[in-house]
């Protein structure tokens, strides 16, 4: 049960409004609206379907066109003419260059739209990345229609086959050797060429090759501010990313890594983030350390994604240090309406997520086990999101996480134990199609 | 009509054959179902009964908590409707006879079936007054608009003039449920009934089996 009714406002100042881009396959609307009603913001919503309320409440909600960013620019304007708008936020990949337009066309603050643009699409970011000297895997593009047999013999292994856009690893593989390659351009393709993504134009027609880089990943979050980035959470994912797939599982806060990576893994965001032009607003990155340093191996112009951001708690300012009492969603907004930024500072404790890993291909009948896992000491919450019915699909094809296990301690090595003992507690009832 | 003494301004009832009076069972879900009678049961607005001592004085809401093995746990009478909300297992099918026979001997009876609310000091606006206001709004206006993506909302209860609402079908488990809560309803309300202090959110919206956009990665 949620209880928000009519929280205070934290600032004097008159209600800015904040155009909260929010696509409806979105996990982050809780966050985000309590996050600007918290801040006494005024809100309007604009996603790429309709509302039923949106003849009803005209200045709160609005349909734009993401797919289509000088369009949803244009009607933002029309909008902001009758309901002015003091700040544009996107929570995702889909809005970030639509937030980037929207930003030009009404003279807000925001990211150039080719930056946003460049983000938006990985082999783009690594042709810019590469030629200003940043880390990358060695890539080349490829056409999906071409013979995996011919680009199998000519690739250096072991490597990672890559769609231009897809997130969170779907569409991910890694081939070592070219019957591997060939296995798994096959099962790329069908990704690609699923009717979900027909018409989506060039990008569902090339796929990127690229050098499998070893070493521990970590995921960056930061916020840029007239382009300097402020870290502001280093996750360690201690679950090994070495394919086939890439999973992400749990992601962990401190980073453990030495201070000196971290700072390496930091100073190559930041050289990312230029190499692309981005200056404004939240940036995800995800990133490989090895004995030849920081690696980039993608970066995104938005906020972490699913529900990781509960993890996330920051200090209200000096008098506040230690404590989490400002959520991710609230820099973020308060940086887009140009209001005062608290101290950037993450709470003491360590923290935690768990992407809860699909269990199996099939129809999810039930979850047992949710009070057992919410007992285990330290967790803080499991949300279950996926379903009664819902067809979960694991990876590299599926789309959506059954849940997510949120936990919170002293340390992150305790924080890792905690959410892999509460992990251990669920029993997930998955009908499979062969039933 | 006969008059009767004590009878509260607004207030009628009919004296008739119980067996004449038809009512049909609308079930919401389990726990609610909502009872179409034939004949105007409440004339006076909204009355809304939580327990049973609220309901002295009331023949039908105190023949309704007293159902055996129904654990009646509120009942709202409003014109012709009756809505009973229990916490008992046993199928509206069982429950129903008896709830409408309850209704008809109570609407026969020599008092009226449900008293007059007391009155209320000038300026103020009570909690059943709000309910009253707010479920109009709702089955008028809120429910039409989120029925086109499969939705239902309905409201639990007003304490304090907070709205306590459950969203059901499409609304249950969606993605976009708390902008329809705070963008869409909640600012109806603002308008419409702009003495509601705040909302509440009671949904189990981990429970919702076919949400209407349901969130993927990133």
């Amino acid at each position: 049960m949620r209880t928000p009714t009519s929280p205070p406002r934290r600032s004097n100042l008159p209600p800015l409004r904040v155009l909260l881009l929010l696509p409806t396959s979105t996990y982050r609307t809780t966050a985000f609206v309590e996050a600007a009603r918290r801040l006494g913001a005024q809100l309007t919503v604009a996603s790429e379907r309709p509302s039923t309320f949106e003849a009803a409440q005209p200045d709160g909600l609005l349909t734009l066109d993401f797919q289509h960013p000088e369009r949803a620019a244009d009607a933002a304007r029309r909008f902001a003419t009758e309901h002015p708008i003091a700040g544009v936020v996107a929570v995702d990949d889909d809005t970030a260059v639509a937030q980037a337009a929207i930003a030009v066309a009404l003279g807000l603050s925001g990211n150039p739209v080719a930056a946003a643009r460049a983000a938006r699409d990985k082999h783009q970011q690594r042709m810019l990345m590469s030629a200003a000297g940043v880390a990358v895997p060695q890539f080349s593009l490829q056409a999906i229609a071409a013979d995996p047999r011919t680009l199998a013999a000519t690739t250096r292994y072991p490597c990672v086959l890559k769609p231009l856009r897809l997130s969170a690893s779907r569409g991910v593989i890694r081939a070592n050797d070219s019957a591997e390659f060939v296995a798994a351009h096959s099962r790329l393709s069908r990704i690609l060429t699923a009717p979900e993504f027909a018409g989506c134009g060039e990008w569902a027609e090339k796929f990127l090759v690229e050098d499998f880089v070893p070493g521990p990943e970590v995921a960056l979050e930061g916020l840029l501010v007239s382009g300097r980035l402020h870290v502001l959470a280093l996750f360690d994912k201690p679950d090994p990313l070495d394919g086939p797939f890439f999973e992400e599982t749990i992601y962990v806060t401190p980073s453990r890594l030495p201070d000196a990576a971290q700072a390496a893994i930091a100073a190559c965001a930041q050289e990312a983030t230029r190499a692309l032009g981005l200056v404004h607003g939240p940036i995800h990155a995800e990133l490989r350390w090895n004995d030849k340093g920081a690696w980039l191996i993608e970066l995104a112009a938005r906020p972490i994604g699913g529900r990781c951001s509960a993890a996330l708690r920051f200090t209200a300012g000096e008098r506040g240090r230690g404590k989490g009492d400002v959520s991710l969603e609230e820099i973020v907004i308060r940086h887009a309406l140009g209001m005062e930024l608290p101290a950037l500072e993450r709470e003491t404790d360590a923290a935690g997520v768990m992407m809860i890993p699909v269990p199996g291909a099939g129809v999810l009948r039930d979850v047992q086990g949710i009070d057992a896992a919410k007992r285990v000491s330290l967790i803080e919450s499991v949300e279950i999101t996926a379903h009664r019915g819902q067809e979960l699909v694991p990876l590299p094809e599926g789309a959506r996480y059954p849940g997510f296990i949120f936990a919170r301690g002293d340390s992150p090595s305790v924080v890792e134990t905690a959410l892999r003992a509460a992990h251990a507690k669920l029993r997930f009832d998955v009908e499979s199609p062969a039933t | 009509m006969p008059p009767y003494p004590g009878l509260a301004p607004g207030v009628s009832f009919i004296l008739m054959d119980p067996a004449a009076i038809t009512i049909t069972a609308e079930p919401l879900n389990v726990e609610r179902c909502k009872f179409v009678v034939g004949v105007p049961v409440y004339n006076g607005g909204l009355r809304r009964f939580t327990a049973p001592h609220e309901a002295h004085g009331s023949p039908l809401a105190e023949a309704l908590f007293a159902i055996p093995g129904a654990e009646v746990q509120e009942i709202i009478v409003s014109g012709n409707l009756v809505t009973v909300v229990k916490a008992s297992t046993l199928p509206w099918q069982v429950l129903g006879k008896q709830i409408g026979a309850a209704i008809r001997e109570a609407l026969a009876g020599p008092v009226p079936a449900i008293a007059a609310k007391a009155e209320v000091a000038a300026g103020d606006v009570d909690d059943d007054t709000l309910y009253e206001r707010v479920s109009r709004l709702f089955d008028e206006e809120v429910n039409p608009m989120v029925a086109r993506h499969g939705g239902r909302v309905e409201l639990i209860d007003v304490q304090d003039a907070v709205v306590m609402l459950r969203m059901a079908g499409g609304c249950q488990g969606c993605g976009m449920a708390d902008v329809t809560l705070r963008q869409g309803i909640e600012g109806m309300l603002g308008q419409r009934v702009p003495e509601v202090k705040g909302i509440m959110d009671i949904t189990d919206h981990t429970a919702g089996e076919n949400p209407y956009f349901a969130a993927s990665k990133k």
